[in-house]
């Protein structure tokens, strides 16, 4: 259920299998990003794999003395670069590996091109998803839907997807999907379609308790991707946004050059693997640690180099001092940067009110602070607007609704018309009208309790009091208590059985507060193991855009409550 | 989680605590609201309680944890903690997931080759029959036929297109005209214009058709070299300028085709050309991944050899593992080199190589700098000699502790059992006899009542049996002798010999292998040689010729030597046990430098790891004979043996000095021993000694000679790999001080082989070794002046 081990093995296997010499590893632009997730550059040149090329590059030059490992998506361009290819061949032997089911006239056309018999392996490899954490995988795709049904490219980008990643773990699920959702319905049916179509492949040695396959929409919790995050890698994308893994730095002040875009991956930086999950305070403490450690060291190095052994031993502990540096530098920038932006925009106290926004019911209060937070310059038009979204959503339909009157303090503090139309477009988006569930208010009386002591008692953490939705989705169908009625079972068959594997996909992007959380259960829950996955993977920002690029623009700020109550008419 | 906030924030601090559910952390006002909230909404649920708990201690324990970690204790111990603590709660760390086989898979290979075989045969087919007419038309001499006899023939080859069925050009569209001319392809009989028309040049030609004979015949072409094909090809561009003006019907050196021909046979000259030339890179590449190929298996046995050492045990010898850094090193240099090499090429020569080719040279440099800096983290640094006598004396203490407890045990169960068997196998009439080449020490103590126990903690430390069982013979022999039992000692004695014969046949195979090997590497180094002399050594050859290549051969006789050095100690660890005096005779110079008992036992271990050269076989053999029948001790006095050295001595020229010299004056001076003599001066002497009447000389003698043979035959340039001075311009200082070091333990390496060959009164050797010594000392000062500017 590993993903990330799922296609690194791929990968290991295309380049074990071309033997020994020189290599090349020709990809398309989607399997670039899946390779470079999971293998650092140091660690495939150690496999003899020295250059990396696109295939649609025209750049390439003729070099007979490599192998040429192709992982490429089957379509219809990489199949018609891949022909020219072969007529004019570059390299000396071919191994070809399509990243999903390629038709068999592909096939066809492809040998026929082959006329040098230049090819001496096609297979396909089921690597077509972007593997992000162990539990966590994403498809890249934004905007994915066109108002509430699919784009039908994406649609079917996404089924093949989940098909690889399904074949990848080799896994026959049963599907189950959110029945409020019509693109959730769509897709796992989809999906059911190649399973039925390619039943050879999915035909894998049966489990006990066969894996389930949950279909979610994004627009059940719209709460989630806007909130403020406080652990390493959830804030990390929020404030800086991380892609395949990558960080752009550039736009830090007085950044230096090596540092302008870092990359955190845990498979290969100890630091962040052990840190990711931790909150921001934690980490605080534990860069603290990992600098006087690295201090520690320095001096050391540099107080006595006379004797040889002092200065061999110097020697043989410089790349390990190098390396350790690097972490170090990266590390402190990264969380250096985090607090800058953290006290620059007064986050702590605008997460606050977001959390109380999203797991509280005191409208007063909120109402209270989200005004006050509005008049506060330092807050920047991106939270103010944030921060009435989650208000919208919350007290969407409460008898003392106040948005008007914020919208109005949004205007007057100057937040443009693209983030106050966005308010309307979240809600159109995410409202009471398209949940299946309910979001804020208990369902039943164990829940409610559950709220009130919290209320009483305080919590332990004000900033990460929120638990996403997912949790409880979760948490439910683990134990055999998610109801067959929101979420139906695809086909006849259903499981009697708990749940022991999981994969949850969610259309529209999952988020890392999610991911923290599908995490914290696998490791909190024996027997279970539960993989994420998303379209993408979103922070606020993507969120929004998701939510413009999928056709909701909102219809301006006055007009925002007519809508909702126009639309809860309905 | 009970976490509460340290700083950066200023919050109020917050710590759960009172009756919290253990499951769900929600916090119940007393014990009993939390059993009911347990049993309520708990009791369903089928989770693994234990691990629950678990969980609890957890967390108590990072409670704990980050009280300690506030009050400033130690903190890279509560990192580990952390780290370990991350994996053990109730469920999995997805990362701990177990390991799950390769995903679904599917092949289209045998598909792919269907549809490709088919077009294959298609294409081969069109190809042969091009080439096939391309032989008929160059079969004649066509400069001295006419052109109307060309033409028939031609004809002849393939019928050529009706003219008037062709009004325009098929491949540009042009009309045909009295001034656009028809032309028609001599290979399928098509007909274009002049324009489309291309030419094939009878080099060409004779390329494509010879390979195809030759391909035939299944034979390699070595012939036609890169050069040759870059002739051809310019020929047929300016044979295509040149028709240009001449309207001449006649071709004479070149033959008509159309396009479309022309293409399928340039790109089967491709081919052709592909086959033969693998360029440099290439070549250097394989060397590359051989050198690392050799790396990755040393580095371990290195490691193995240099941990054992470091904690003071006797297994490996600390020279052995000195070598083998070295030699691992060596490899390092050349991989650096080699990678060098690869990073540079091409970049002198005009146009510059492609981008690309650039990137793959600069990939390939990374991946061997990467592989190095790994790999050589790993390689740790060796306990000096001194050290290295503290460890082992610790861990002898250490041992001799436990064994005498267990010695004490064991000997009270073995008395017991011997008396119990002794009748038992006394009645079974043959005592382990002369055919049993391995007769088991077990019945043989047994049987005879002969206890090994003279040299029981010595053999504890031989790994190889045989050495063993010759040791425990030897001893069974002299016990015997005690008791008087001749015809015992005279079996004990066949079995010694068979055992010897095995143990020098065994060794002999050993050195036979090692030798192949050592030819091989050889051979591969001095092709290396040619590669990676540089700049640095032109500029050390400025210096006096002879000194700097004197250097060289000794720097690597230094290495043989030792080989040499080994194998005798082995031998005179084997005259030791054979001969009862030797050991008190040892005793009084063991005082001083490594106890020769440690070094007795390092050897025979060694033996077995490290096969030792042929020479060493056949000599031992002699030795122990001698040893056997004549009962004569070789290191009986060392007065006596220095007196056979004299005649031996008194050849070389500056023997005076050393004959007058006392063997003891010898050992204490030997700082003042002339140390410039050259080499040649080294073969005279042991030119002359290996006619001393002495026979033991006489072996030793010969050994070096071949040691002088060897090195005659090695080009000193083999070393030049080593050279300090030749690694990556900002490694320079750390591999300057690697290379100091190495000097430095090589020099405490010859002080203990001088001392040893005194001790067993080899004189030359000690002449050989103290120049070694002044050699290396002096290359050290020139480096150490080195590193100082």
């Amino acid at each position: 259920m590993n993903v990330v081990f799922a296609v690194k093995q791929y990968v290991s296997k295309m380049i074990e299998d071309s033997g020994p010499g020189m290599k090349v590893l020709l990809m398309d632009k989607e399997t670039t990003s899946i390779v470079s997730m999971v293998y650092t550059q140091s660690e495939i040149l150690q496999k003899e794999v020295y250059l990396f090329e696109r295939i649609d590059s025209l750049n390439r030059e003729t070099m007979k003395h490599l192998k040429a490992i192709c992982f490429l998506r089957p379509t219809k361009e990489n199949v018609e670069y891949l022909i020219q290819e072969l007529r004019r061949p570059k390299y000396s032997i071919y191994y070809i590996y399509f990243s999903n089911v390629i038709s068999k006239s592909d096939v066809k056309s492809l040998a026929e091109a082959d006329e040098q018999e230049v090819v001496a392996e096609i297979q396909e490899f089921y690597g077509d998803y972007i593997a992000v954490n162990p539990h966590v995988f994403s498809l890249n795709l934004l905007g994915c839907c066109q108002g509430r049904s699919w784009d039908l490219a994406q649609l079917s980008r996404t089924a093949q997807g989940l098909t690889a990643l399904l074949l990848s773990l080799k896994k026959c699920p049963m599907i189950r999907y959110q029945l409020s959702s019509d693109p959730a319905k769509r897709l796992a049916e989809c999906v059911k379609q190649v399973i039925t179509k390619e039943y050879e492949l999915f035909d894998f040695r049966r489990t006990e308790v066969p894996p389930l396959l949950l279909i979610l929409d994004r627009s059940d919790d719209a709460i989630t991707p806007l909130l403020n995050q406080w652990t390493y890698q959830a804030m990390v994308h929020e404030l800086l946004g991380i892609n395949n893994n990558r960080i752009d730095l550039s736009r830090v002040p007085g950044i230096s050059k090596d540092l302008r875009e870092v990359v955190l991956s845990a498979e290969n930086d100890e630091f962040y693997a052990n840190n990711m999950y931790l909150n921001f305070a934690e980490i605080g403490s534990n860069i603290k640690n990992l600098m006087e450690d690295f201090q520690r060291r320095k001096p050391k190095e540099q107080q006595k180099l006379e004797s040889i052994a002092d200065m061999k031993a110097f020697v043989e502990n410089y790349p390990q001092f190098k390396k350790m540096s690097g972490t170090v530098s990266k590390h402190v920038t990264v969380v250096g940067e985090l607090s800058r932006l953290a006290s620059e925009r007064n986050l702590l106290e605008v997460s606050e009110v977001e959390q109380e926004l999203a797991c509280q019911n005191d409208h007063s209060s909120a109402h209270q602070n989200v005004r006050r937070l509005l008049q506060n310059p330092k807050v920047t038009e991106f939270d103010a607007a944030r921060l009435v979204m989650l208000y919208a959503l919350h007290y969407e339909r409460h008898s003392s609704n106040s948005l008007p009157g914020l919208m109005m303090d949004l205007k007057n503090k100057g937040v443009s018309e693209k983030y106050r139309k966005l308010v309307s477009a979240v809600v159109e988006y995410g409202g009471k009208r398209v949940r299946g569930s309910d979001l804020f208010s208990p369902k039943d009386a164990v829940a409610i309790t559950k709220q009130f002591l919290k209320g009483l008692k305080g919590v332990e953490n004000v900033y990460t009091q929120h638990q996403p939705f997912l949790h409880e989705t979760l948490d439910q169908l683990i134990k055999g208590k998610l109801k067959d009625g929101q979420y139906p079972y695809l086909g006849p068959s259903t499981l009697r059985d708990r749940p022991q594997d999981i994969i949850v996909f969610i259309i529209g992007g999952a988020t890392y507060e999610e991911a923290l959380t599908v995490y914290n259960l696998n490791r909190s829950t024996p027997g279970v193991r539960i993989v994420l996955g998303g379209t993408t993977i979103h922070n606020t920002k993507s969120f929004l855009e998701e939510i413009s690029a999928s056709g909701f623009r909102g219809r301006g700020a006055e007009s925002s409550q007519v809508t909702a109550r126009a639309s809860s008419r309905r | 989680m009970a976490s509460n906030y340290p700083p950066p924030f200023d919050d109020p601090v917050e710590v759960r605590e009172g009756f919290l559910c253990p499951l769900c952390l929600k916090d119940l006002q007393s014990f009993y609201q939390l059993q009911s909230h347990y049993e309520e909404e708990h009791s369903s649920e089928d989770r693994d309680v234990k691990g629950q708990l678990r969980n609890l201690v957890q967390k108590a324990k990072k409670a704990k944890k980050k009280l300690l970690k506030r009050e400033g204790d130690d903190r890279t111990d509560t990192g580990a903690q952390e780290r370990y603590e991350s994996f053990s709660y109730g469920g999995v760390d997805p990362y701990m997931w177990e390991p799950q086989e390769l995903g679904a898979m599917r092949s289209h290979l045998s598909d792919f080759k269907k549809h490709r075989a088919a077009r294959i045969d298609h294409y081969v087919v069109e190809v042969n029959k091009l080439i096939i007419r391309l032989e008929k038309l160059t079969s004649f001499d066509r400069t001295n036929t006419e052109s109307a006899k060309i033409r028939a023939i031609e004809k002849s080859v393939v019928p050529w297109v009706n003219d008037q069925d062709v009004p325009f050009c098929p491949d540009c569209g042009n009309k045909f005209s009295i001034r656009n001319r028809r032309h028609h392809c001599r290979l399928c009989g098509s007909i274009m214009c002049k324009k489309c028309m291309e030419l094939v040049s009878l080099p060409l030609a004779s390329k494509l058709t010879s390979a195809s004979k030759e391909a035939l015949a299944s034979h390699t072409s070595p012939n036609s070299s890169p050069n040759s094909i870059h002739g051809s090809r310019r020929g047929s561009i300016s044979s295509v300028s040149s028709v240009s003006s001449v309207l001449d019907e006649k071709d004479d050196d070149r033959i008509r085709c159309c396009r479309h021909c022309k293409d399928t046979l340039l790109k089967r000259e491709q081919q052709i050309d592909e086959k033969e030339y693998t360029p440099d890179i290439v070549k250097l590449y394989e060397k590359l991944r051989l050198c690392m190929e050799k790396v990755d298996q040393k580095a371990p046995e290195y490691i193995k050899m240099a941990e054992s050492l470091n904690v003071g045990e006797t297994t490996y010898n600390l020279e052995h593992a000195n070598d083998l850094r070295v030699e691992v090193q060596k490899v390092y240099e050349l991989i650096d080199a080699l990678s060098k090499k690869i990073l540079t090429l091409g970049l002198n020569e005009e146009p510059q190589p492609h981008p690309k080719t650039l990137q793959l040279q600069r990939m390939i440099r990374y991946s061997a700098t990467l592989f190095v800096q790994e790999k050589l983290l790993g390689l740790m640094s060796l306990p000096t000699k001194d050290k290295y006598e503290e460890l082992k004396e610790k861990r002898k203490q250490e041992m001799d502790r436990k064994l005498h407890m267990e010695r004490q045990a064991t000997l009270e169960t073995q008395r017991r059992l011997e008396e119990k068997q002794k009748d038992l196998v006394s009645r079974s009439t043959a005592a382990p006899n002369g055919e049993v080449p391995y007769p088991k020490r077990g019945t043989v103590k047994k049987s005879e009542g002969w206890l090994p126990t003279s040299s029981l903690p010595r053999q504890r430390e031989i790994a190889d049996p045989l050495l063993q069982q010759i040791d425990n013979i030897t001893s069974f022999i002299k016990q015997a002798k005690a008791a008087n039992r001749l015809d015992e000692v005279r079996m004990l004695q066949e079995n010694l010999r068979q055992l010897q014969d095995e143990y020098d046949q065994q060794q002999t195979l050993k050195a036979i292998e090692l030798s192949k090997r050592q030819a091989e590497e050889e051979e591969m180094q001095r092709e290396q040689l040619q590669v990676l002399r540089e700049k640095e050594w032109e500029r050390e050859q400025h210096k006096a010729m002879s000194q700097h290549s004197r250097t060289r051969s000794l720097d690597f006789r230094e290495v043989k030597q030792h080989q040499h050095e080994s194998g005798k100690e082995n031998l005179n660890q084997i005259a030791q046990s054979l001969d009862l005096d030797t050991t008190q005779m040892k005793s009084s110079p063991s005082s001083k430098t490594p106890s020769p008992d440690a070094v007795q036992k390092q050897v025979p271990k060694e033996n077995s790891v490290f096969p030792i050269k042929p020479r060493e076989g056949p000599q031992y053999i002699r030795e122990t004979d001698q040893n056997q029948t004549l009962l004569l001790n070789p290191f009986e006095d060392e007065a006596d043996t220095s007196q056979v050295e004299d005649p031996a001595n008194t050849l070389a020229r500056d023997s005076s000095q050393v004959v007058s010299l006392p063997t003891k004056a010898l050992h204490s001076d030997k700082k003042e021993y002339n140390p410039f003599e050259d080499d040649e001066e080294d073969q005279q002497t042991n030119g002359a000694t290996v006619y001393a009447p002495n026979p033991f000389e006489d072996n030793g003698n010969s050994f070096q000679k071949s040691v002088n043979d060897q090195n005659s035959g090695n080009p000193f340039e083999g070393l030049s790999s080593t050279n300090p001075f030749e690694v990556d311009d900002n490694e320079i200082s750390g591999e300057d001080i690697i290379e100091e070091e190495l000097l430095l333990q090589q020099i405490d390496n010859i002080k203990a082989y001088i001392f040893d060959a005194k001790h067993s009164g080899r004189m030359d050797e000690v002449e050989v070794l103290t120049e070694n010594l002044k050699e290396l000392k002096r290359t050290l000062a020139k480096q150490k002046e080195k590193s100082k500017c």
